[in-house]
């Protein structure tokens, strides 16, 4: 998953819009086909890299709120170091926990995360692009 | 002398996992083999990690793991989770090689692979020569007990949970948001807080052995399209079941996506462990037995420190079969 988001991402220009902080990389054609025209024109925005993922990431403010609501759910000691790129598996979360921090991040951001998507959430990161993917989705 | 080394390594590498050296590790006794579950029979082997307390035996189990489960590990957070994620690992590797009794199979040379859907099973990759075993297994692991579930021929899904798990959200509302109309329904009519919680919990690890034995994932069988629920089943006389009761009770599963086919030939074990944890089994029933009603999971639990000690607790205060037709051995 992060070498295709890589891939298509310096290929073709990952977003439309001018600030940083939005679209997930998803191995979907509408978003392939929006950055080609993104592409196309002149602008190429300035990416933000991270690592393997090569993409344009959430507000770092839906990141924290993520962080949040992971750290409470897991009831982890304050020294437990949560980044955007923790994985929830690592944190010792099970399937439970997991439902669980979907329906706290459903609740908090007043979004719907259907059950497939919902399977692929694994690290802090990938939760938080969901999300707003979903609010932008819903505001529009 | 290098190059004779190395071929003699890749020579090794070749030969088939079964048929290996007898040596393991230098320290660790054999594991005691044990034979294959018969059909409609399910084995289950759980090790409480609180009993295991030696760091030289933690150090050596964890020679038993792949280099990419060193490498899972090495990043978990936590120490009680990471041991009980080393455990679960080594019990499903030391379980597996009990059951090779015609040559012996070193645990650190099993292999595991993923299904096209993430179901883990094991990695043969051996010569045309070798048949494996038709043997399915499944795992799960809360921080207090680690479980490893094994069947031949059919599919096996298992769930253990902690007795006392309480939610961080609101059960009836995680009810409605993730279980089907009916399981809400029953929920609700639970006036007691705590009974409410625990057949909460106790429905959850129902639904989870199922999915997982279904393996396809949660997108193949989303929670809310599915109910699991208790159904009283006339004793036919022949069978003897260990629940409490005078009547048994069944548990089935019904799908409102799929009404007639596959939810008929799935058999359901809820069991109270070692006091501390519902454990719910799930197995596809053999096509000879689909129909039929009735007919009890065959299941053999032992309690397990793998290379120190084993111990047959089935039949024992150690397992305390909650609902679902079973004859424990």
């Amino acid at each position: 998953m992060a070498t295709f988001s890589a891939i298509t991402s310096v290929i073709f220009a990952p977003s439309l819009k001018p600030s940083l902080s939005n679209n997930v990389i998803a191995e979907r054609t509408s978003n392939l086909k929006m950055a080609i025209g993104g592409w196309r024109k002149n602008r190429f925005p300035s990416l933000k890299t991270n690592r393997f993922c090569v993409s344009c990431s959430a507000k770092p403010e839906t990141v924290q709120k993520v962080c949040e609501i992971v750290r409470r759910q897991l009831a982890l000691p304050a020294e437990t170091e949560l980044t955007s790129e923790s994985k929830f598996s690592a944190l010792g979360a099970d399937s439970l926990d997991t439902v669980e921090i979907v329906m706290s991040l459903e609740e908090e951001f007043g979004i719907g995360v259907e059950e497939e998507n919902s399977q692929n959430i694994t690290t802090v990161q990938e939760a938080a692009d969901l999300i707003e993917k979903l609010v932008e989705k819903k505001a529009a | 002398m290098f190059s004779f080394v190395s071929k003699r390594l890749s020579l090794m590498m070749m030969t088939k996992v079964c048929c290996f050296q007898r040596n393991f590790s230098s320290a660790l006794p054999p594991l005691v083999p044990v034979k294959l579950p018969s059909k409609m029979e399910t084995h289950f082997w759980y090790v409480l990690p609180d009993e295991v307390k030696s760091e030289s035996l933690l150090s050596q189990y964890s020679e038993l793991l792949s280099p990419r489960e060193k490498k899972n590990l090495y990043h978990m957070q936590g120490d009680q989770f990471k041991k009980s994620a080393l455990l679960a690992r080594v019990l499903v590797r030391t379980t597996i090689a009990r059951y090779q009794t015609n040559c012996q199979v070193n645990p650190r040379s099993l292999k595991f692979k993923k299904t096209i859907y993430g179901k883990p099973e094991v990695d043969w990759e051996n010569g045309d020569k070798w048949c494996p075993p038709p043997l399915h297994f499944n795992i799960s692991h809360t921080s207090s007990l680690v479980a490893c579930g094994v069947t031949v021929n059919v599919p096996i899904g298992i769930d253990v949970e902690e007795k006392q798990r309480r939610l961080k959200n609101k059960i009836l509302a995680f009810a409605k948001r993730y279980f089907s109309p009916d399981e809400v329904k029953l929920l609700t009519a639970i006036s007691d807080p705590e009974i409410q919680r625990q057949e909460f919990i106790k429905l959850w690890t129902l639904k989870e052995a199922y999915v997982k034995a279904v393996g396809r994932g949660f997108s193949a069988a989303p929670f809310n399209t599915f109910t699991i629920r208790a159904r009283v089943v006339k004793m036919g006389g022949f069978h003897h079941f260990d629940t409490q009761h005078s009547e048994a009770s069944e548990i089935v599963v019904e799908s409102s996506d799929d009404p007639e086919n596959l939810t008929r030939n799935w058999q359901f074990a809820l069991l109270d462990l070692a006091g501390s944890h519902y454990a719910a089994i799930c197995i596809e029933k053999e096509n000879s037995a689909g129909g039929e009603a009735g007919v009890p999971m065959r299941l053999t639990v032992w309690k397990t420190i793998p290379f120190v000690e084993d111990e047959r607790v089935s039949g024992t205060g150690a397992v305390v079969p909650i609902s679902g037709l079973i004859k424990q051995l």
